[in-house]
């Protein structure tokens, strides 16, 4: 955590674009960031930025290390995730839903029926989370991709999933039973950068959540 | 290999290490001393009941617990503000208030060990006893800086605040007991989010909603009172602003206010802290480096009740961020043919201060001359 610098982890993939989108209008700058480069690094000296191009699920571990001071990520990322990073802004973009997904011969059952039942997904501790709350027990069985297919090769009864489209639901026979909670992208900080680089951090979350609120209020009109 | 395995989270210091952190506590200690505090330890481990009296339930999960051959439950001690006030509260009652004592000791935590956390670590700390009001929370702050300037840091910020002004906002808000739990967790979290959706539902005030919704970015020198709103409505929380304002008013006298920033967001997750409550971060480390506040109730649950306040740094966390170690002193190799006159010329040379090994093999003067150049700052002096 270089004092001079903001570090701001950014995620590779579906996310960049509108991340890059929404900080050249905070008036971050943002040319020449890409992930289809060698460099991980980007430094941008004279605005004191530098930014980090990592996967997903590496930023929140990033920015609760302190190796970056901000992030931008998933809400889906940092549920599973549960490090000790302060979540300032909703940054309103990147929207999908982790859903309760079964076989469509299954469909009419009622969540209660799924007690004790086999669930498999990428994200156990919001799957084990949820159905705990609801008083259920399950057995969660973690898998790194292809969750659709868990049903179908029969090592799964159902699954927890994130999903934005729910076409990938449908192209598998799947139909989902329940939504568990909605994520969008976040601005997480470091909790002890948030203290040392006030002063800088606090007028981009002011920017931030002003664009975004911006952006909520465009969307509900063309609703 | 299992026999060469230590368990997670635990760390062996080796002599460069070693050397790093004695010089730490010597630091430590010598200030502590310097402003009347006295050394006292406790045992490593205490009964449930006694740690359960002082911290709540809410760590539960981060003691180490274990059932002595009587069956009652023992946990080692996860901190050492609690063992100081059964201390006090039992064996220091007749002594001449306000008390001032001190301690270094280790502690143990069951939590996922990463960098700057481990699941035994070494706290440096102090307590001020039967001493209430802003002076008394000054001077424990002001030592908490002393402390870090005495290991040669100096980037660094104190973030203070008084539990108070959120405590007293949220009793008088009607809200449900659980959502002042979450509400809680929120603000210290800082999770905006979240907050933000909990309040927006939240059946209370919209002048009060504005101010628990700031809370956590109220962030600032002094002036920053100015910007918390209307909170004269509700008497105790008027008093705890004025006095935060006192506390950093007497911080003025010992010019370390540089250091202090005001933020509304530390909450500190003990449930003893009453009033005054402070943290400190150094650039240098994502992590906190010490924590402290008032505690006026804790003593009371020993049956003795008694205002306090303290606070303890992270020994761990401090050694991440000093610079290595100081210069090494000169060190002696002393060898040679005639026993007698090698212990003799050591014993001479100790008598001066130096540090002297004696050579105890029988080495030639060429192999203690390489042995030397090996180390740091050592000669050699062979006796013929």
């Amino acid at each position: 955590m270089k004092n001079d610098y903001l570090t701001i982890a950014l995620c590779k993939g579906s996310l960049l674009k509108p991340t890059l989108a929404m900080l050249a209008a905070a008036g971050l700058p943002s040319d020449g960031v890409t992930e289809d480069s060698r460099n991980l690094v980007f430094t941008f000296a004279e605005q004191g930025i530098k930014y980090l191009m990592c996967r997903p699920t590496d930023v929140p571990t990033y920015v609760e290390q302190g190796a970056a001071d901000l992030g931008i990520v998933g809400k889906d990322v940092i549920v599973e995730q549960q490090k000790d990073v302060f979540e300032l802004v909703d940054l309103g973009y990147g929207a999908c839903r982790f859903v309760v997904a079964v076989p469509e011969a299954l469909k009419n059952l009622r969540l209660m029926d799924l007690n004790y039942r086999r669930v498999a997904t990428k994200f156990p501790r919001v799957a084990e989370a949820f159905f705990r709350s609801q008083g259920m027990q399950v057995e969660v069985i973690k898998l790194h991709g292809n969750i659709e297919l868990a049903p179908i090769i029969g090592i799964a009864d159902l699954i927890v999933d994130l999903v934005s489209t729910g076409k990938t639901l449908r192209e598998n026979k799947l139909v989902e039973l329940t939504t568990i909670m909605a994520s969008t992208a976040r601005l997480i900080s470091n909790p002890v950068s948030f203290r040392t680089k006030f002063d800088r951090i606090e007028p981009l979350v002011q920017v931030l959540q002003k664009i975004a609120k911006g952006g909520k209020d465009r969307a509900d009109e063309t609703n | 290999m299992r026999n060469k395995e230590i368990p997670k989270g635990l760390r062996d210091f080796l002599p460069e290490e070693m050397k790093t952190r004695r010089k730490m506590e010597e630091k430590a200690l010598k200030l502590f001393r310097s402003y009347g505090y006295e050394e006292v330890s406790t045992p490593t481990f205490e009964y449930l009941e006694v740690i359960e009296a002082g911290t709540g339930r809410n760590s539960w999960e981060e003691l180490y617990l274990f059932i002595d051959r009587e069956g009652r439950i023992l946990s080692l001690r996860p901190e050492m503000t609690v063992a100081i006030a059964r201390v006090a509260a039992t064996h220091l009652r007749e002594a001449v208030f306000p008390q001032r004592l001190c301690y270094i000791a280790n502690v143990f935590r069951h939590v996922q060990p990463q960098k700057a956390q481990y699941r035994e670590f070494w706290q440096m700390g102090i307590e001020l006893l039967g001493a209430s009001g802003a002076w008394a929370d000054a001077e424990v702050i002001n030592i908490a800086v002393e402390t870090l300037h005495s290991m040669g840091l100096d980037n660094f910020k104190i973030s203070l605040n008084q539990i108070g002004i959120f405590n007293s906002l949220l009793a008088g808000s009607g809200l449900e007991e659980e959502e002042k739990r979450l509400v809680r967790r929120l603000v210290e979290n800082k999770d905006l989010v979240e907050l933000g959706r909990v309040l927006n539902n939240a059946r209370i005030a919209d002048d009060l909603k504005e101010i628990i919704a700031r809370l956590p970015v109220l962030h600032g020198g002094i002036e920053i009172l100015d910007r918390l709103g209307p909170v004269e409505k509700n008497r105790q929380a008027a008093q705890a602003v004025a006095e935060l304002g006192k506390v950093y008013d007497a911080l003025k006298a010992y010019g370390v206010n540089d250091h202090i920033v005001i933020d509304m967001g530390v909450l500190r997750g003990l449930d003893y802290y009453t009033g005054i409550v402070f943290e400190g971060y150094s650039s240098e480390l994502g992590y906190g480096l010490l924590g402290g506040g008032r505690y006026d109730n804790l003593l009371q649950q020993y049956g003795f009740p008694c205002p306090a306040t303290g606070f303890a740094i992270g020994m761990d966390r401090l050694a991440l961020v000093l610079k290595g170690p100081d210069e090494e002193a000169v060190r002696f190799l002393v060898g040679g043919t005639d026993w007698e006159s090698v212990v003799e010329k050591a014993r001479e040379l100790r008598e001066q201060g130096y540090i002297v090994e004696t050579d105890v093999e029988q080495c030639t003067r060429e192999e203690l001359a390489a042995k030397a150049a090996k180390k740091g700052n050592c000669r050699v002096l062979f006796i013929e």
